[in-house]
């Protein structure tokens, strides 16, 4: 199980916001290690420093202090344009918001990443955006454009893209939070099928139902770590939905 | 390369989604280019046809004014005029000028057989024909004996045959110039309109004597014109001109020449100057419509990075470099302009051709108005499409996520 190193390693990181006289400290000296296959879920109240810690671990924003560490790249002695690489060749994104193109079908939407690659890795790019919606189960929707698509597949479509670069984490920023229960569920369970096939996936959420599809859980308070718990006993599609049951019968 | 093709096609893709906008945003660009071209065009087109008229004249003509002013808006005459003593003295003394007419211009109302009209009469010497390259199509013409005696004879151009006489034969016949009637001796050969649009047949022609005595009263000439006896001579000419007019108005040396000498060439460089400053003042002003047009291409372009903010973010949060939405953001207003420009060289060169079946003014489309159309509109979409193409790299991506 040991891997010559993990995915993430995060040391004593901090991040304070200035604004003016006003110091914020979003994050306080928050260590992390997340291996090759792991599935976490974040959480914490508003304000608790995950969205930051996302950024930072996203490559879009960089600690005040403390070293990280992405997929053995120190992460901190790198400029703007490797950055933006590591984010095009190292992390999946996916929003809330989805923040998929308007008026763009669901292939070139996936299809996105790839263009700014510039390794020169990825030579039939249609295919394998293809392949991607067909892994999120949308291989009937390759040309469907964000309007004509549920918010469920529009966040599979998002997913895909997330998937397509062959990322080494995927990062989930309340990736269900404008979703309805059911399909909320259905979101949270993809993950779990592409964590048991080797993404490795972190989450950010508000709900507790959805993070027990995790295999682990990290709670945030005020900028710090205030608990890092395996799952006992993991949801699952099935058992959540039946959760729902007793709620539709109700009405 | 293979990179910047990728980026080429994002962009392409991004003005395809928006065709409308897109077309409206260019627009401005269409017309700015459209006008260049056609101004530009219409500026040459003038410029030909001057000179085309002016070198209809013959080169070796000579033409000698009474010198004068502009003060004020106002054109003043500040030399002596020019009479009699002058004309005899250039007519007897010179070498190099073998013909020398005086010219007495006024507007009349000549009266006919079917109508009327007011035209211009030029009193001129029997020389006049020959300095001024006007054909005697029927008729005679005057003589050096009707110009010393003064004869009431007169020669017409077509539109006036065509209007006093419904075009019928007119030697011979009366015509009536302010009350005074004048027999016919000759019509003029007819040469059309200048490219100004001026009817070149609209005239009579009589010896000067007679339009002094009977219509002018005065002994003053507007006008003396002469023609070298050769091309090569026509310098000559004029110095002598100098000379011998400097002699009859009595100038010490001292003084300036209270006339002015011009020859054909100097008339033509004089109007080539003003039409091509007209072209350029013109031009001016049709730039400013280019300039306005890509003031537009940069509002819109700043409105489509705030509306795609979002789009922004997440395109740097796939892995896309500041340079790479720059750039994307640049080809979309070079692109978008050169489109502009490329449909305005369209218009432009419509513009002239409908210009021409109009008005039969030929507009001739100048190789280089196109090139300067062109070549501004992309100059426009690269200086006005780099302050949004910036203002779009430089976005936070953390930000520009979040954008609602």
């Amino acid at each position: 199980m040991t891997m010559p190193f993990p995915v993430i390693e995060v040391r004593k990181v901090s991040r304070v916001f200035r604004n003016g006289d006003i110091e914020v400290q979003a994050l306080k000296d928050v260590s992390l290690t997340i291996q090759k296959g792991e599935f976490v879920a974040v959480m914490g109240a508003s304000g608790s420093g995950k969205s930051t810690l996302l950024n930072i671990l996203g490559c879009l924003d960089m600690p005040t202090s403390g070293d990280y560490y992405l997929d053995g790249i120190h992460v901190n002695k790198l400029d703007k344009n490797e950055l933006a690489d590591i984010r095009n060749q190292k992390i999946g994104f996916i929003f809330q918001s989805y923040n998929l193109l308007a008026r763009t079908t669901a292939l070139e939407n996936v299809e996105l990443p790839l263009i700014y690659n510039r390794t020169g890795r990825f030579s039939s790019v249609r295919e394998i955006a293809r392949r991607a919606l067909e892994q999120v189960g949308l291989g009937d929707r390759l040309e469907h454009r964000p309007n004509e698509m549920s918010g469920g597949q529009q966040q599979r479509v998002a997913i895909a893209r997330a998937l397509v670069n062959d990322p080494a984490i995927i990062l989930s920023d309340e990736a269900t939070g404008n979703l309805d229960s059911k399909s909320s569920f259905e979101i949270a369970d993809l993950f779990v099928q592409l964590n048991d096939q080797g993404t490795t996936i972190l989450m950010i959420t508000h709900e507790p139902d959805i993070a027990r599809f995790a295999k682990r859980v990290i709670t945030f308070r005020d900028g710090q770590m205030l608990s890092d718990e395996p799952v006992s006993e993991r949801n699952s599609k099935a058992e959540a939905l039946r959760t729902l049951l007793p709620l539709t019968s109700k009405k | 390369m293979k990179h910047f093709i990728k980026i080429l096609k994002v962009a392409f893709q991004a003005i395809n989604r928006n065709k409308m906008r897109s077309f409206l945003t260019i627009l401005g660009i269409i017309i700015g280019v459209g006008a260049v071209i056609m101004t530009i065009s219409a500026g040459e087109g003038a410029q030909q046809a001057v000179r085309n008229q002016i070198s209809g004249l013959g080169n070796n003509l000579l033409m000698v004014y009474v010198k004068s002013e502009h003060r004020a808006g106002v054109e003043v005459r500040m030399g002596k005029e020019l009479d009699k003593r002058d004309l005899e003295i250039l007519n007897k003394n010179s070498v190099w000028m073998p013909e020398v007419s005086p010219l007495v211009a006024m507007g009349v109302q000549a009266v006919g057989g079917t109508g009327y009209k007011t035209t211009t009469i030029y009193g001129t010497s029997h020389d006049y024909f020959n300095i001024m390259s006007r054909t005697i199509v029927m008729g005679e013409g005057f003589t050096e004996q009707d110009v010393s005696l003064a004869r009431k004879v007169c020669l017409i151009g077509e539109t006036i045959r065509n209007l006093l006489f419904g075009g019928e034969d007119v030697l011979g016949r009366q015509v009536t110039i302010n009350k005074v009637p004048f027999t016919i001796v000759g019509l003029l050969e007819e040469q059309g309109e200048t490219g100004m649009g001026m009817d070149q047949d609209d005239l009579i022609i009589a010896p000067y004597t007679t339009v002094q005595n009977r219509l002018y009263g005065s002994v003053n000439y507007n006008m003396i014109v002469a023609s070298a006896v050769s091309e090569e001579h026509v310098d000559d000419a004029k110095a002598e001109i100098i000379e011998l007019l400097r002699e009859s108005h009595h100038l010490l040396p001292e003084e300036e020449d209270d006339f002015e000498v011009r020859t054909q060439v100097e008339l033509q460089e004089i109007t080539s100057q003003v039409t091509g400053t007209l072209t350029i003042l013109l031009s001016a002003v049709a730039s400013i419509s280019l300039l306005v047009g890509g003031i537009g291409i940069m509002n819109i372009m700043l409105v489509s990075v705030t509306e795609r903010t979002r789009e922004i973010g997440t395109r740097l949060a796939v892995g896309a470099r500041e340079s790479d939405i720059l750039t994307q953001f640049l080809i979309e207003a070079v692109t978008l302009s050169a489109a502009g420009g490329i449909l305005g060289i369209a218009f432009g060169l419509l513009g002239n051709l409908l210009i021409y079946k109009a008005t039969n003014f030929f507009v001739p489309t100048v190789p280089y108005s196109i090139l300067i159309g062109f070549g501004f509109s992309a100059l426009v979409g690269v200086a006005f499409g780099y302050f949004p193409a910036r203002k779009a790299a430089r976005l936070n991506p953390i930000q520009a996520l979040r954008f609602e």
